[in-house]
């Protein structure tokens, strides 16, 4: 019985300590590299802690640095390295010296820079301002801001008040209805109110600027640099000695493919490697959206866009930049002649039932699916199991071929021949019999 | 054509009969393309409506896990981007390499250690047109498997509706190349060494010492291991049948056709470079160990 007792208090302590260990990550001041990376496609934040030998930076972009003192944790559960700023979050000035392979030391000083991406034919518009230039730009998009703040705040009042009058327009007239009035007047003024027009937000911005902020600028050529941090009374900071490796795109503008199943639209797949062959069963039709790429070191990349990350350094893998605009897609499917598709948005309908499925019609924004938004605009590739072979290739909005973007779809059959196949592998041990009864036979007859 | 050649023509000519009504080379050929055989049919089921997806089929699952889990997703999806053809042609084609190479290597000792070679030397051939002749017969026989593994993989892609593409034609040249050196490798360890077992025990760990550097410099790994690795690659890649390999496959992804026909030259360059040292080892040791 007291066997019992001490092993329930064993689990019982257990119980109290193990959450209190798995909750607590151990907390480690560190001097830390903050950086802005630009990575092709967006600006993406990450940072080296101490341990960290390298910061990993895109060639002749700008990227932004600071250097802090701050916390650093392990959070087991996606396995990275975070930063508890709320905490501590120290900003180290001074002046970042890079030196490269040559010896060469470029002093850089902190800068007050802003980035935006403006709206344009292409998504990517993507600009930095600095110093004066910056300031000038944050302050232009903060009063557009405010301006359409104000107008926002204008329309709730006005809609507030056409709303409060078109009540009591209502009650009254029902009242006097009842006492069997005149109500024309009324109904008149009723039916001449007017909702205000609703101020429409900025447009001219994809990403609008961001709020100011103070960084060392790099857009350095491709190479290995050192790193270090002078601090303003000319000392050197300790442990901010780092390398730093700015790499560029082996080969840019190739095309790649996100794709969707008709059955599973919600879990799109990519096809990135040019000419690269998609597999499928002809289940379900796929609805394809053709995008550029860039092609990266694999290490070098994933370290861009978090440093901790993995990846291996002798692969190239290739990253969606952005999708081409207006592009179509020429396919022929099992020889047949080459047909354009142009990409055109659809709507996914729920079916009704206890299914719970649904399918992808074409968008009609002025009939069922009026005020609602597309839920995806692509290129329509029908298949079904009869479909072997489909090739196709991606087409710019002028409809010139894009270099890169041909593929293969093949529906993968599993016909009843698939039995010869392990026959057909047994073939050399039929030839053996065949030569050790052969052979034999002749040592009988000599 | 000089003795030494037609010596070792003829001495080849009996070794292929030889190996060809012997059972090895028939047994780890159909188990070769059984292999092949698997993994093409398992691919098949690993397809739905949105592609390629290893989760759906217990084999790709093993396989995929631990390639990505290894090497990385980029390394997966360039692995498979033409399907699985390359990778099932490349699996097939070990069990007939390492019996290849492995028989050769132990037979080679085991005459020289039973004074067979030194009998045959007393004839018209000598020492080195015996070992060109081991090394033709290997050269023969694997082209004849990958030829066979070939034919099994087109019919195999016609059945499933796969596509034999660029990529499973350059692994089957790789391939090839990649025996010029790996079987060259066989006859020096057998030069070198006393015995049979030894020969295999070098020229196993020479292989296998070759292979850890280069998935070494694959692999994802940390910093201290990819360092260290990529050290130890600097200085043993230029006698790697496996870096010339890689050279050439990196340079085809690249789409660099020049890059790709240095990488085989160098490999049938690092062939003769190693048969030779093999041949100027004979000649100053003899026959016999």
């Amino acid at each position: 019985m007291s066997a019992v007792r001490r092993a329930a208090s064993v689990i019982l302590f257990l119980e109290v300590l193990l959450p209190a260990c798995a909750q607590a990550p151990v907390r480690m001041e560190n001097l830390v590299y903050s950086a802005l990376a630009f990575n092709g496609r967006t600006f993406s934040p990450t940072f080296a802690r101490e341990a960290s030998d390298a910061i990993y930076l895109i060639a002749g972009v700008d990227s932004f640095l600071t250097v802090r003192k701050t916390f650093v944790y392990f959070w087991p559960i996606t396995g990275e390295w975070k930063t508890d700023t709320d905490t501590l979050d120290v900003p180290l000035e001074g002046t970042l010296e890079v030196t490269d392979g040559k010896g060469r030391t470029l002093p850089i000083v902190s800068t007050r820079y802003t980035y935006y991406n403006e709206k344009g034919e292409y998504e990517l518009n993507w600009k930095v301002a600095q110093g004066a230039e910056a300031d000038r730009i944050w302050a232009r998009w903060s009063e557009r801001l405010d301006a359409y703040q104000a107008a926002a705040r204008d329309y709730r009042d006005k809609a507030a008040r056409v709303g409060q009058e078109r009540s009591s327009l209502l009650a009254r007239i029902e009242v006097l209805r009842g006492q069997g009035k005149d109500v024309a007047a009324l109904v008149d003024r009723l039916s001449g109110l007017r909702d205000p027009e609703p101020p429409r937000p900025p447009q001219d911005y994809v990403v609008p600027p961001a709020e100011i902020q103070e960084a060392f600028i790099l857009n350095l050529p491709r190479g290995s640099y050192s790193l270090r941090l002078r601090n303003p009374d000319g000392s050197i900071m300790e442990g901010s000695h780092k390398t730093l490796v700015v790499h560029e795109k082996r080969r840019s503008s190739g095309i790649g493919y996100e794709v969707i199943p008709g059955d599973k639209w919600t879990r799109p797949v990519q096809s990135p490697t040019p000419s690269s062959v998609l597999y499928v069963d002809g289940s379900s039709d796929l609805y394809l959206r053709p995008y550029l790429e860039d092609e990266y070191n694999d290490l070098f990349y994933a370290k861009t866009i978090r440093n901790d990350d993995r990846g291996n350094p002798n692969l190239m893998t290739w990253e969606r930049i952005q999708q081409v605009p207006g592009a179509s897609i020429q396919l022929s499917a099992n020889g047949a002649a080459v047909e354009v598709i142009r990409e055109q948005p659809w709507f996914v309908e729920q079916l009704q039932g206890a299914t719970l499925g649904y399918k992808i019609v074409p968008y009609d924004p002025q009939g069922g699916q009026k005020d609602q938004e597309p839920s995806l605009i692509a290129v329509r590739i029908p298949l079904d199991a009869r479909s072997s072979v489909v090739r196709l290739s991606a087409l710019d909005s002028a409809g010139r071929p894009l270099a890169g973007s041909e593929r293969q779809i093949r529906v993968v059959s599993r016909p009843p021949a698939e039995a010869v196949l392990p026959l057909l592998a047994l073939m050399p041990v039929v030839v053996l019999l065949t030569v050790i009864i052969f052979r034999s036979s002749k040592y009988k007859r000599s | 054509m000089s003795d030494r050649t037609r010596a070792a023509r003829i001495i080849a000519k009996k070794q292929v009969f030889e190996a060809l009504i012997g059972p090895g080379f028939y047994v780890a050929l159909a188990v070769g393309l059984l292999l092949g055989y698997f993994l093409v049919s398992a691919f098949a089921r690993s397809v739905d409506s949105s592609g390629f997806n290893p989760r759906l089929h217990p084999l790709y699952d093993a396989i995929g896990r631990a390639l990505e889990g290894a090497f990385g997703t980029a390394f997966v999806d360039g692995l498979f981007a033409e399907g699985p053809l390359p990778f099932a042609f490349a699996v097939s084609y070990l069990p007939v390499f390492l019996y290849l190479a492995v028989s050769s290597v132990f037979k080679f000792g085991l005459e020289r250690n039973a004074g067979a070679v030194e009998l045959v030397v007393y004839g018209p051939a000598d020492g080195t047109s015996y070992l060109i002749a081991c090394y033709l017969k290997d050269l023969f026989l694997s082209l004849l498997a990958l030829v066979v593994i070939l034919g099994f993989t087109l019919a195999a892609a016609g059945i499933f509706n796969d596509f034999a593409g660029p990529a499973l034609f350059l692994t089957a040249v790789v391939a090839f190349f990649l025996s010029l050196a790996l079987l060259a490798y066989g006859m020096f360890a057998s030069m070198v060494t006393a015995n049979a077992a030894s020969s295999l025990a070098l020229f196993l760990g020479i292989v296998l010492f070759f292979l850890i550097v280069l998935f070494g410099s694959f692999a994802i790994v940390g910093e201290y291991v990819r360092s260290l690795s990529t050290v130890v690659g600097n200085v043993v890649q230029w006698i790697s049948p496996f870096y010339y390999g890689n050279l050439s496959l990196q340079a085809n992804a690249a789409g660099d056709p020049l890059g790709l026909l240095a990488g085989l030259a160098l490999l049938v360059c690092l062939s003769g470079a190693i048969l030779a040292a093999s041949h100027f080892i004979m000649q100053a040791r003899g026959v016999r160990p």
